[in-house]
């Protein structure tokens, strides 16, 4: 294999690396904004504080996409 | 401007579907400084950062320089910006102590928002934010926050508190600790920085593409003829991107002061 | 200021000089960091020193223009319920004042009235006496006039009587005559 070659080889599998890292935190993001529209729509008047919350479980639930993007960056 | 001259460089519209350049960094990085003090380099990124300062003190000092009982209606929009990160964020998260910490969170989410808003302003359009150096200097700041006021607090306590969690099944307390140690110290603030440079990459990387593609396609229309009608979709996905990242710049620039101000509420309260 | 925000004409004929490589991104370029520093550095000196304490010098003084407004208000509202206070009374002493002279004019009206219908009747009275008197009179008067005229008459009468013959047209026209006098006086 040359040196090009094994390079892009590389670079392909650090994407679906960074790929499969995104599914988790994809599904949990969608669970968190889902949750979160029930809990708004069943208590309107707690949107604020419901939303606040969607955030911080959104940026919590994204770290690990994070990681795999950072990761993708370092490979 | 500069992107374009770099994306279209490497890029053939009689043979390619869509133009990228041979090198990401080439996109975000200036490495021709306009003038150099010893090791410091003047260069477009630092210029958009003293920029953004400007921005942001004009945005005050604008809003701010009379006391007046009825403010004018750029008065009211600084006012409820103010008062936005005081009460929602700052006591909605902390508390009543939240007090201490407004002056900090106000200067980071004001700046933030300015050199976010930087990605979609016309004539400047470059996120810098989608450097490394603001989020990780700003992050690093919030940890050393968090932790000091942890330790200020409530003593060696707020350590053993994180590794040895008292509301954990015993068998479960050293792995629970060991995580909590390493989300609490390392990927608290590793996640902080990269989740606002991944999206500004991310944004000013899509808006680049898809905008210059465009460009590129349908200005060279006397070139390639008919395949110039790749550029379109290309142009229209951008513009929608476009004003997809203007909601992404202000809800990253809240969601960091957000998540700032619940990692120092953790510390001040640690038993939540 | 140009070549500021479009500097980078050159940059794409510019060559990379080494291998690039993903993780560069990730690092923070130092001058970044350094500006980047100073700008924080300078807009936390600006929100702290004066932007807060701006603000909550304008929220004191809304808050003291509002108290102020409030009281002021009250003040006003007090001010007007006094005054109102005092038109009410004012307006209730008025009326029993009115009350009062009305009741007093009635008495009065009411006693000039019987006052009035008295003397007119008394004079009503005399009037009838005096009528009632001269009528009396006059009827005396000319009761006793009749009397001399009949004396008178009787006497002419007597007289004729006594110097003609008296026959009967005579004595008929005689007392026709007479009878015609006293048609005539009366």
């Amino acid at each position: 294999m040359t040196p090009e070659a094994a390079d892009a080889l590389k670079g392909a599998i650090a994407l679906v690396g960074y790929g499969l890292a995104a599914v988790g935190p994809g599904i949990g993001i969608g669970i968190v904004v889902g949750n979160a529209i029930q809990a708004m729509a069943r208590q309107p008047e707690m949107a604020g504080q419901s939303r606040t919350t969607m955030f911080l479980g959104i940026a919590f639930t994204e770290a690990l996409a994070l990681i795999g993007f950072v990761l993708f960056f370092i490979a | 401007m500069e992107q374009l001259i770099l994306a279209s460089g490497a890029c053939d519209p009689a043979a390619d579907i869509i133009c990228k350049p041979e090198n990401v960094n080439e996109l975000f990085e200036f490495t021709h400084p306009l003038f150099s003090i010893g090791p410091f380099d003047f260069t477009r990124t630092v210029f958009l950062t003293f920029l953004a300062m400007v921005i942001v003190l004009a945005f005050l000092y604008f809003g701010l320089r009379k006391t007046r009982v009825v403010p004018s209606r750029f008065g009211v929009l600084v006012e409820s910006a103010v008062g936005f990160v005081r009460d929602d964020i700052a006591k909605g998260v902390i508390g009543p102590e939240g007090g201490r910490y407004v002056p900090y969170l106000l200067a980071m989410f004001l700046f933030l928002l300015v050199a976010n808003l930087f990605e979609v302003t016309p004539g400047i359009n470059f996120p810098i934010t989608s450097r490394m150096a603001i989020p990780v200097f700003l992050s690093l700041l919030t940890w050393v926050i968090f932790v000091v006021v942890g330790f200020f607090k409530n003593g060696f306590r707020y350590v053993l508190d994180i590794i040895w969690p008292k509301s954990v099944p015993i068998g479960l307390r050293w792995l629970v600790g060991i995580i909590e140690l390493v989300s609490t110290f390392l990927l608290r603030p590793l996640t902080l920085a990269v989740r606002l440079f991944a999206n500004m990459v991310a944004g000013h990387l899509m808006l680049t593409l898809l905008l210059v593609s465009g460009w590129v396609f349908m200005s060279s229309v006397g070139d390639i003829g008919a395949r110039s009608i790749i550029g379109l979709p290309w142009f229209v996905f951008g513009l929608g991107i476009y004003l997809f990242e203007i909601v992404v710049a202000v809800l990253q620039a809240y969601i960091f002061t957000l998540l700032s101000a619940v990692y120092i509420q953790s510390s001040v309260h640690p038993e939540h | 200021m140009l070549q500021l925000l479009v500097p980078a004409l050159v940059l794409a004929a510019e060559e990379a000089a080494e291998e690039p490589s993903g993780i560069d991104l990730l690092i923070p370029e130092t001058s970044e960091l350094i500006a980047g520093i100073i700008a924080f550095a300078i807009i936390f000196f600006v929100v702290w020193k004066w932007a807060l304490p701006a603000i909550n010098r304008t929220l004191e003084a809304r808050q003291a223009a509002i108290t102020g407004q409030v009281a002021e208000a009250e003040k006003t509202k007090a001010e007007a319920e006094s005054l109102l206070e005092d038109y009410k009374q004012q307006l209730s002493e008025a009326r029993s004042k009115a009350d009062s002279i009305v009741d007093e004019a009635k008495a009065t009206a009411e006693a000039v009235r019987g006052d009035i219908v008295a003397k007119a009747e008394a004079h009503a009275a005399e009037i009838t006496q005096k009528a009632r008197a001269e009528a009396q009179a006059e009827k005396a008067r000319a009761a006793a006039s009749i009397r001399d005229e009949i004396s008178a008459l009787s006497v002419e009468i007597a007289q004729k009587a006594t110097a003609g013959a008296i026959d009967a047209t005579a004595h008929r026209a005689l007392v026709d005559q007479f009878l015609q006098e006293l048609g005539e006086m009366e």
